[in-house]
């Protein structure tokens, strides 16, 4: 191997360089490229260029009510309108959130389904999820929706073992029911389940090129979409991984060798390995336009790829807020909470304690520029500015920021450590002197600014 | 009257529990006397309300030693234009 060594000197500079190209306050960071990215497939080196991600028409489409609702008690009617209509505010007027797709199956289905198209969204544009079952269409088209997903699962785990068919049989099953889709005039989306533990050369290409053939011979507006889906989460994202697990080989397969467009394309992933959102935006890199995702990520099991954490990662790949509300995630997560969803409070983005911090040295950091602990802008682009919260590791530096958050206090009417002294040992004795094992509450600690800085509480809380 | 030094090492021995006949001038406030994070900031309090005086608090704060804090005292005290 070359000898790669060099000699690298250091470089003062007079003012700190912060890569604010990247780190623009004002957005989540950006995610930037600096050349292609090689993948062998087949032998054969292939190139992809992650640069087109910025042109490319990616986009998000969402399952919060059809694989969401299997992890939870369904949701009533009036829940899911509201969270539909959050929904559009955050997916803004270029769709950012495409489409969402719904359960047909009961009259609370059908009846969710209405009200919330009567709502007048462009985006998400409502879809359908049925059985690979003939007869499911009257539904579909009764619904007059214009596209639905049907099950075609093709591991031989689910075709064999659950099925109970083999290979031929499955897929005359699969193409008759796809076939009764094109006849009713209704686009089918093919769930390929199961598709990181099936054999791709076997039968998932095979089934492909057929819907590809059937998709000739139908207007581009019915044509077949693909829906790859990760069912189990065992999509691996690292170059050089093998099929059927790699996410680049799969859906470069689909791409290029059976030629279903990028924009045909759409995958579906569950969190069973702590993979699903590196995995989702691999597909995007790899030529897959559409990340499949659900609200906190609640879906099956460890549910699938969570909304929000897609939408801040499509931020970051264009570089641009794309009409994107948001805000609206924070509404989302407070609506949640509000009908008894349980969000951990250090959950990224929504969590009550995602910016919060509370180590002192952090919070001192914070009480400097809060940039230097601090993903974003919080505040603008979530509504939730950074907090710290009280413990015996938070120090002076800790309750300074505390009360000045607590005061509402900016630049240089912030109070200083030294004038909350007494509250700062208040703080410290609770767990030097009375071995308290647990954080301070905001109430507590109102209640002893009160107590012990009168003077402040009288400026600033008694107006 | 107790001189700025006398003073001084009063405030820092009521803070510390310390008796302030056993302080030098080159005392560490943190190394040497056992100064904790809450304890530095108690001393600038401290001292700010023993002399009457407002101190910068970054200034203070950077200061390490007795004989230090009886300096940079003094000289606030002549700013202020406090008697000290």
């Amino acid at each position: 191997m070359a000898d790669r060594k060099k000699n690298h000197r250091l470089v003062a500079v007079a003012e700190p360089n912060l890569l604010d190209e990247t780190f623009d306050y004002d957005l989540p960071p950006l995610i930037k490229f600096d050349g292609p990215i090689i993948e062998y497939i087949d032998g054969e080196p292939i190139e992809f260029d992650p640069k087109s991600l910025k042109s490319r028409d990616i986009h998000i489409t969402d399952t919060t009510f059809r694989d969401g609702q299997q992890a939870r008690p369904p949701y009533t009617i009036e829940q899911m309108v509201r969270i539909y209509d959050l929904l559009a505010r955050l997916s803004g007027p270029k769709g950012v959130i495409r489409q969402t797709e719904f359960f047909l199956y009961t009259k609370n289905d059908r009846e969710t389904l209405d009200r919330c198209r009567a709502l007048g969204h462009t985006y998400p544009e409502c879809t359908g999820w049925i059985r690979a079952v003939k007869g499911d269409f009257r539904l579909v088209k009764e619904a007059g929706l214009k596209e639905t997903g049907m099950l075609t699962s093709c591991s031989d785990y689910h075709i064999f073992l659950k099925s109970k068919m083999d290979r031929s049989q499955a897929m005359a099953t699969y193409l008759e029911v796809v076939d009764a889709a094109l006849e009713a005039g209704v686009r089918p989306r093919c769930h390929l389940e199961d598709i990181t533990r099936a054999d791709i050369e076997g039968f998932v290409l095979p089934f492909v090129d057929e819907l590809m053939e059937r998709s000739r011979q139908v207007p581009e507006e019915l044509s077949v979409k693909i829906r790859l889906c990760d069912t189990m989460g065992f999509g691996i994202s690292y170059p050089g991984a093998e099929l059927p697990r790699s996410i680049a080989k799969l859906i470069y397969k689909l791409n290029q060798e059976c030629g279903v467009p990028s924009s045909r394309l759409e995958w579906h992933g569950h969190n069973d390995f702590h993979k699903v959102h590196t995995n989702a935006a691999t597909a995007w890199l790899y030529g897959c336009d559409a990340a499949n995702t659900s609200i906190f990520g609640f879906g099956e099991r460890t549910g699938n790829q969570p909304l929000e954490g897609a939408v801040i990662e499509y931020i970051g790949l264009k570089g641009d807020l794309c009409g994107v509300d948001t805000t609206a995630i924070t509404e989302l997560a407070d609506y949640l909470r509000s009908i008894g969803l349980p969000i951990p409070d250090n959950y990224p983005f929504v969590g009550k304690a995602f910016n919060t911090t509370r180590a002192g040295i952090h919070a001192g950091g914070l009480r400097q520029d809060e940039r230097i602990y601090n993903i974003f802008d919080t505040t603008k682009l979530l509504g939730r500015p950074p907090k710290v919260a009280i413990t015996d590791k938070s120090g002076t530096d800790g309750v300074v920021v505390w009360i000045n958050e607590f005061f509402g206090l900016e630049g240089e009417e912030r109070i200083n450590k030294i004038k909350i002294h007494k509250l700062a040992r208040w703080v410290m004795d609770q767990y030097e002197v009375h071995g308290r094992l647990t954080a301070i509450s905001n109430q507590e600690l109102e209640a002893k600014v009160k107590e012990l800085l009168p003077k402040y509480w009288k400026k600033y809380k008694a107006l | 009257m107790a001189t700025v030094e006398e003073r001084v090492k009063a405030v820092t021995g009521r803070v510390l529990n310390i008796d302030p006949k056993t302080m030098k001038a080159s005392d560490n406030f943190a190394v040497d006397l056992g100064a904790e994070s809450v304890q530095s900031v108690e001393l600038v309090a401290m001292f700010e309300e023993e002399f009457g005086i407002e101190m910068d608090e970054d200034g203070a704060l950077a200061v390490e030693t007795v004989g230090g804090a009886i300096e940079f005292i003094a000289k606030v005290c002549k700013e202020q234009g406090v008697d000290a």
